[in-house]
């Protein structure tokens, strides 16, 4: 049915695992987020690719009930990615990835707030995985 | 004229006899005019005029100027300098009876620190008057910025 | 304006362009013919020049064009300038600043290369067209001086005029140019009226302290309050600061002194230390919802220290909650919370793969003393080990082995019902297949299919203690293969169980791409007592299906749904975004089954919606509301109209709140700004000038 496996012998991603360095981290967001990359993308070895990752996060409050307490926060995140070659330092890839989660707020204080800790920590897990499968798919046309 | 930092124009005076020198001289059988060449150098009164070649004219016979130049038409790096004036050019006709000097080609006019530059110029000597033409270009010197 | 480099130490003469030139010997140039004069950034087009060396004056004809940099220019019939074009008297003058705001005038000199002054002008950024001649505002003054280099309007006997019609005069009006970015000045006011805090006007001031300082202080009076609010902003070398604050005396609570401050900042410190600070301070429970400052309904002021590097984080900080609702008694939930982190990630040399060990303390506390949870205090000190390694096979599959472990000591005190302190040790194990394939298509279409399935173990024995953290558990892409999806530490993941997930994303070349992720967790035994909201519990978790499509006209829309095999929804979530230059919206959906046990005591089904439309060329439309389907009313609605041309804005808005609680009643407020357009740099110039 013409899938193939894409770290596969022929595979364009064969040789993805391992080639790219995730920019450095500024806070606890984008730690988490180059965490998760690079367990998806695998630890660096001799890198040759760059990943730059504008990360832009915000929360929406939700289920507002009549006696105006907010039951439910949505964390929405966006990430602009951009594979360079760190050789020359030219731009191969752009891409943009993005997808929200949700907390609960019904909780106490510390439970809404390990719960908001959990949704920012998944919305990581998500974007990383939405970079790394667009890095797979794209892999034709910028990996050597 | 002074050290006045404006634009004086060009006065000269056509009156005075036309002194020409220069490394050769041909005569022209066809109509009689006298073309001087290598370093040629002409004076009247104060002014002076080089050139590369300079190509003189007499009037014909039979007018009332007969036997004296009419026209001096020099080619060829020629420069005119009459005290602090000066205009360069790559061709100049003089008609002595007018006192118009007619210069073009990369016309270059400087008055004391006044400098101006055009594709074409008419100096009326006797007027004192000059004209520029085609991108005449020129810089406005003011006395702050002497 | 310093002198160019080519013209060498001598100040720079202007210098003059023409077709023709005549000299007529008595030190007087007469230039015609597409006649042109430069100096420095000033540059004069003109049909004729006369320039007198002697009196070094221009005289000249026009018409003609006067270039000041690239946001000044100077139209007049006839002038007379000095050769360096600093000074001059220009007839039937028109100033056009940053091709926006035109000044009119009969006369205008121009002094010492800076100033403009137009006599008996008139001002206006509307365009004026032969159909129409009259401007929809403009302002008439006996006089106006521009300053170009301070970018300043000064008018003298000004008076607004709209459509014709006079409206206000004030001797003397001061107005930015339109390139100033930042003065110190009054800014818009605002017209307000609101159900509560009454009818009035809101007249910001705006003072720049500085280049990185500034201060907006707002006073906003009304029928029934007086209140000042302030905004100070800094910027540091390695940070910035923000306080927003307010000071009021109402009619709401007479006699009483109410306000609010929000202060918020990062600072950046030696080696890549921050102190991070949010503090959040109301006077009273109503406040901040009457006069629409804030929709939060709890109060969380928290000071940090953190530092972040590739494979390392640590942060420590102290946060004091304040609840404002009216379900919470502030002494019987925890409201001082203090924590300390600290991760660190590396490959071991002895058996590779990756280990990322963490420390986590918290401790907080409810101030009241009664025993059990309504007093109870609570400290945990976790250290925490998760080793994960990757073998690449060369069929392209991914063999992921995982061994983690948690040492958790926990201290309960005031609650008998449990031992004052525990240690607890959790261990995990398991293995992740991951087998990502790919297809791509003739035309282009990409195809990325990834199977994953995890299989883990966690020891069944848990520590016996209050669930405090953990409680509120959510099941997603994000936690679909994750090794325990409590949050917090009172809680772990426990037994036998197998997460099979798989994401199939279609890449299209016209920009467009569709994922879709399905998961289902299936359990030996059900120890983790799950709640049936979550769509976690039994030993057959329900099926997770998210779908997501984005176009690249930035139109995204995201579901996520949880149901079981019978197609019954435990919840559905929908978010919708879609930004570019006509349309702003945000909309979200989100549905949940009643739940008692995480205080759902019936169906969610809650609609909000946010949206701007640019319906015609000059007209915005706004509307914002939140329905709740449930109880069959909104919380909140607005519904807001914006007309921009190129000189004025008008903003209206009408917004109703309809929740009450105890301390505050539903409110309706509407609120007007008209901004004329031209003054002051970051004006929203929305059309250009034509006449039709």
């Amino acid at each position: 049915c013409g899938f193939e496996p894409a770290y596969g012998p022929g595979g364009s991603a064969a040789n993805l695992r391992g080639s790219i360095l995730v920019d450095d981290p500024t806070e606890r967001f984008s730690f988490e987020l180059v965490k998760q990359l690079e367990t998806r993308l695998g630890q660096p070895v001799n890198p040759r690719y760059g990943l730059s990752i504008d990360l832009r996060l915000r929360d929406d409050d939700l289920a507002i009930t009549q006696e105006q307490e907010i039951l439910r926060y949505n964390v929405i995140g966006e990430a602009d990615f951009a594979i360079r070659d760190l050789a020359s330092g030219e731009e191969l890839f752009r891409g943009k990835a993005s997808s929200f989660t949700a907390y609960a707020a019904t909780g106490t204080t510390v439970s809404t707030r390990e719960a908001q800790k959990d949704a920012y920590d998944r919305l990581m897990v998500i974007l990383a995985d939405q970079i790394t499968s667009r890095l797979i798919a794209s892999s034709g046309s910028w990996l050597t | 004229q002074g050290t006045q930092i404006g634009f004086g124009g060009f006065q000269g005076d056509p009156s005075k006899p036309v002194d020409v020198t220069a490394d050769q001289l041909e005569v022209d059988q066809a109509d009689g005019a006298a073309i001087f060449s290598g370093n040629v150098l002409v004076t009247q009164g104060e002014m002076t005029l080089s050139a590369d070649t300079l190509r003189v004219e007499y009037a014909e016979a039979g007018s009332d100027a007969a036997g004296g130049i009419s026209r001096l038409i020099a080619t060829g790096n020629v420069v005119l300098v009459n005290g602090p004036d000066a205009a360069e050019a790559a061709e100049a006709v003089y008609t002595i009876a007018t006192g118009i000097v007619e210069m073009q080609g990369n016309v270059l006019l400087t008055q004391g620190p006044n400098v101006i530059s055009s594709e074409r110029m008419t100096a009326n000597l006797e007027t004192g008057t000059a004209r520029l033409d085609g991108r005449v270009r020129t810089t406005l010197k003011s006395s702050q910025s002497e | 304006q310093s002198a160019s480099p080519e013209d060498g130490l001598e100040q720079p003469a202007a210098t003059l362009i023409a077709d023709s030139v005549a000299l007529d010997g008595n030190n007087v140039v007469r230039a015609r013919g597409n006649v042109e004069v430069f100096y420095e950034d000033a540059q004069l087009k003109a049909s004729g020049i006369t320039y007198d060396a002697t009196t070094e004056k221009l005289t000249i004809e026009g018409p003609i064009t006067v270039y000041y940099g690239d946001t000044a220019t100077l139209l007049a019939s006839a002038a007379e300038m000095d050769a360096e074009l600093r000074n001059g008297l220009l007839k039937s003058a028109r100033l056009v600043l940053d091709q926006q705001l035109q000044l009119a005038a009969a006369e205008v000199r121009r002094i010492d290369g800076r100033y403009t002054r137009l006599g008996n002008t008139v001002a206006s950024s509307c365009k004026v067209c032969a159909a129409d001649p009259v401007p929809l505002w403009q302002i008439r003054a006996r006089e106006v001086i521009h300053d170009e280099l301070e970018r300043q309007l000064y008018f003298t006997d000004a008076r607004l005029e709209v459509a014709g019609v006079p409206i206000a005069y004030l001797p003397r009006l001061r107005l930015p140019d339109p390139t100033l970015e930042r003065a110190n000045g009054f800014l818009i006011p605002t017209i307000r009226s609101d159900s509560i805090v009454g009818q009035g006007i809101e007249l910001p001031y705006f003072l720049a302290i500085g280049e990185d300082k500034d201060l907006t202080i707002s006073p906003l009076i009304t029928t029934n309050t007086r209140t000042l609010q302030f905004r100070y902003r800094q910027a540091l070398n390695a940070g910035d600061i923000e306080v927003n604050g307010a000071i009021t005396r109402d009619d709401i609570r007479p006699g009483d002194w109410r306000g609010y401050l929000f202060a918020d900042g990062s600072i950046g410190l030696r080696n890549d230390f921050v102190f991070n600070f949010d503090i959040e301070i109301t006077s009273d429970k109503a406040y901040l919802l009457e006069y629409d400052y804030s929709d939060t309904d709890r109060l969380e002021s928290t000071v940090e220290l953190a530092r972040t590097r590739r494979d390392t984080y640590f942060s420590t900080n102290y946060t004091h909650y304040r609840s404002l609702r009216d379900s919470e008694q502030n002494d019987e939930i925890p409201t001082e919370v203090v924590e300390l982190t600290y991760e660190r990630r590396f490959t071991p040399s002895l058996f590779g793969g990756t280990l990322t060990t963490a420390f986590d303390g918290q401790g907080f506390m409810r101030t009241s003393d009664t025993d059990g949870p309504t007093g109870r205090d609570m400290a945990r000190a976790s250290l925490q080990m998760d080793w994960q390694r990757t073998w690449d096979l060369n069929n392209g599959m991914l063999v992921k082995a995982i061994g983690a472990a948690n040492a958790d000591y926990y201290l309960v005190n005031q609650d008998s019902s449990y031992d004052e302190a525990q240690l607890h040790l959790t261990p995990t194990a398991g293995v992740e297949l991951r087998w990502p394939f790919m297809k791509s298509e003739s035309s282009g279409v990409v195809h990325s299919l990834e199977p994953v399935a995890q299989l883990l173990w966690t020891d069944t024995s848990a520590a016996d203690v209050p669930n405090e953290v953990s409680t509120r558990v959510e099941f997603d892409e994000g936690n679909l293969f994750s090794l325990s999806r409590f949050p917090g530490f009172d809680r772990y993941e426990r037994g036998f169980r197998a997460n099979i997930g798989a994401n199939w994303t279609r890449y299209d070349p016209d920009g467009w791409t569709l994922g879709v992720t399905v998961g289902k967790i299936f359990r030996d035994t059900d120890v983790n007592g799950f709640s049936t909201g979550s769509g976690l519990s039994g030993t057959e978790s329900d099926w997770l299906a998210a779908a997501s499509v984005t176009f690249p006209n930035n139109l995204s829309l995201i579901n996520r749904a949880l149901f079981n095999s019978a197609f019954e929804f435990t919840k559905n979530e929908t978010r919708v975004s879609w930004v570019n230059d006509d349309v702003l919206l945000s909309s979200s959906y989100v549905w949940m089954v009643e739940d008692a046990s995480q205080s759902r005591f019936d169906d969610t089904s809650e609609w909000t919606m946010d949206a701007e439309y640019r319906f015609a060329r000059n007209w915005i439309g706004k509307v914002d509301w939140r329905y709740d389907f449930v109880e069959g009313s909104a919380a909140r609605a607005g519904v807001g109209l914006e007309y921009v041309n190129e000189c004025i804005s008008v903003d209206l808005s009408l917004s109703r709140r309809f929740t009450s609680s105890s301390n505050v009643d539903p409110s309706t407020s509407v609120g007007l700004q008209v901004t004329l357009l031209g003054f002051g740099e970051n004006n929203r110039r929305q059309s250009v000038r034509e006449c039709y």
